[in-house]
């Protein structure tokens, strides 16, 4: 099985060539993928220099991950996809084959990392809660919100991506919900740079938004309800004014 | 002619609507990979055939039916895929492989892969932002096969207009129109004051020469 490995990024230079050739040397890796996001720096070119296949997300809206990472799903050739966030500074090939494993085994179709570090802010206090109370079946994941993920290929092509910050836990929602088996998998220890508390509001707005228009759509809650909870939390777009639809 | 248009998206719909007149008796086909939007496609283009396929099986229909096909387009949502079944279009030998951009800074990984057709909807923002604003100097339109260059230039100095004349004087396949401030039209320097603008339309090659040439 052929293995792809993904980094949905911007504005990373400097940290690009040593993922692209970590990632290269990982078991089963045949090509790494780097979805740009509108870098003002050299991203796409050190991308591209380390033999890596580049492409420039198809739409800049900020923040856009979830663009990026169905633009990488869209690029691959890979029976299996591995994400990952391409700012590790510990990254080794073993996070690649330990994601990548599962699936290769054919114990999963769809693995969430978790890693040892101080817990995620949004992750325990937006996500956690909300999955508790709609998806009691997912709260057993440390960390839903992980980045570091792997999945069959074709099966990524049968949800919808989020296209910013909820995408992580919609895919993990979505997948579940398509009947996948989603395992989590420990990667170990994640050195990596924790952003500021002020950068986490839109952040958990999107994944509180991400938890609440699933459990609309899947009629867990009343969406009149949800949309009384969250009054004057508008930037949370539940696609109530347009029917109750599903972003 | 017989084109195949990938998407069912907003791009789709013009490249439909165009391809419609541009050769009505051609056989279009269109494919998308939802049976909601396969259904719309199919009401809104009664004319063309519209296939359900999955993501990857695209690329199984273009490989199948390259013999057949005299152009693609791929315009998609995604500039992944659309660069995913350009390149299996040209490596089916199709004669037209054509790309509509989502984000214009893919323009040069469509290009370094081989994909010479790309049509950019966002190229137009600059060029008219810049007419309607007044800037000096205007790429109005390059075209992707020919290499011809449409452009504009306000005759703000003297010294500009005279260095124009010349470099038109001694270049023949350079055709020129002038618009005077009072907006009235001629195609000869001598009615043109200065704060009109010329319209100057020729090989790529020998405008862009000129255009250094004046901004010296």
């Amino acid at each position: 099985m052929e293995v792809s490995v993904i980094f949905p990024t911007k504005n990373r230079e400097q940290f690009v060539k040593r993922a692209v050739r970590t990632a290269f040397k990982a078991k089963n890796v045949s090509e790494v993928i780097v979805v740009d996001g509108g870098s003002q720096d050299k991203t796409l070119e050190v991308a591209e220099r380390e033999g890596a296949k580049a492409i420039v997300q198809s739409r800049l809206s900020y923040p856009g991950k979830g663009i990026a990472m169905r633009d990488g799903a869209y690029l691959a050739t890979g029976d299996v996809l591995v994400y990952l966030d391409i700012d590790i500074k510990n990254m080794t090939p073993d996070f690649v084959e330990k994601l990548a494993e599962p699936v290769i085994e054919g114990e999963a179709d769809f693995v969430k990392g978790c890693f040892e570090r101080a817990a995620g802010r949004v992750t325990e206090l937006v996500a956690k809660p909300l999955l508790r109370m709609f998806y009691p079946e997912l709260a057993r994941f440390k960390q839903p919100l992980s980045g570091e993920i792997a999945g069959v290929r074709k099966l990524f092509y049968k949800v919808e991506f989020e296209q910013g910050w909820g995408v992580d836990v919609g895919l993990l929602i979505d997948l579940h919900k398509l009947g996948a088996r989603v395992v989590e998998r420990d990667i170990g220890y994640k050195d990596h740079d924790m952003k500021p508390l002020h950068a986490l509001t839109d952040m958990a707005y999107e994944v509180a938004g991400a938890i609440l228009r699933r459990a609309i759509r899947d009629q867990k809650t009343d969406p009149q309800w949800a949309e009384k909870y969250l009054r004057g939390v508008r930037t949370i777009d539940l696609g109530l004014e347009s029917g109750g639809g599903f972003v | 002619m017989r084109t195949l248009i990938i998407g069912g998206g907003h791009s789709a719909y013009f490249a439909a609507n165009a391809i419609k007149e541009i050769d009505p008796e051609g056989k279009l086909i269109m494919i998308e990979f939802t049976t909601e939007k396969v259904n719309v496609l199919s009401k809104t283009f009664p004319f063309a055939e519209v296939i359900l396929q999955e993501i990857d099986g695209v690329e199984e229909y273009i490989k199948n039916n390259g013999s057949i096909l005299d152009a693609v387009v791929a315009a998609t949502e995604s500039d992944s895929l659309n660069l995913r079944y350009c390149k299996v279009a040209k490596e089916s030998a199709i004669p037209l492989t054509i790309s509509i951009l989502n984000n214009p800074l893919n323009r040069e990984i469509f290009l370094k892969e081989g994909i010479t057709y790309i049509i950019d909807p966002y190229s137009v923002i600059p060029v008219e932002l810049s007419e309607i604003l007044g800037s000096p100097m205007n790429i109005i339109y390059k075209s992707p096969k020919n290499r011809i260059l449409i452009t504009s230039i306000r005759l703000s100095e003297e010294k500009l207009l005279q260095k124009l004349r010349k470099e038109l004087s001694r270049s023949l396949e350079i055709s020129a129109i002038f618009v005077s401030q009072s907006g009235e039209i001629t195609n000869t320097f001598r009615d043109i004051d200065l704060g009109g603008r010329a319209y100057l339309i020729g090989a790529q090659e020998k405008l862009e020469k000129i255009l250094k040439m004046v901004k010296r």
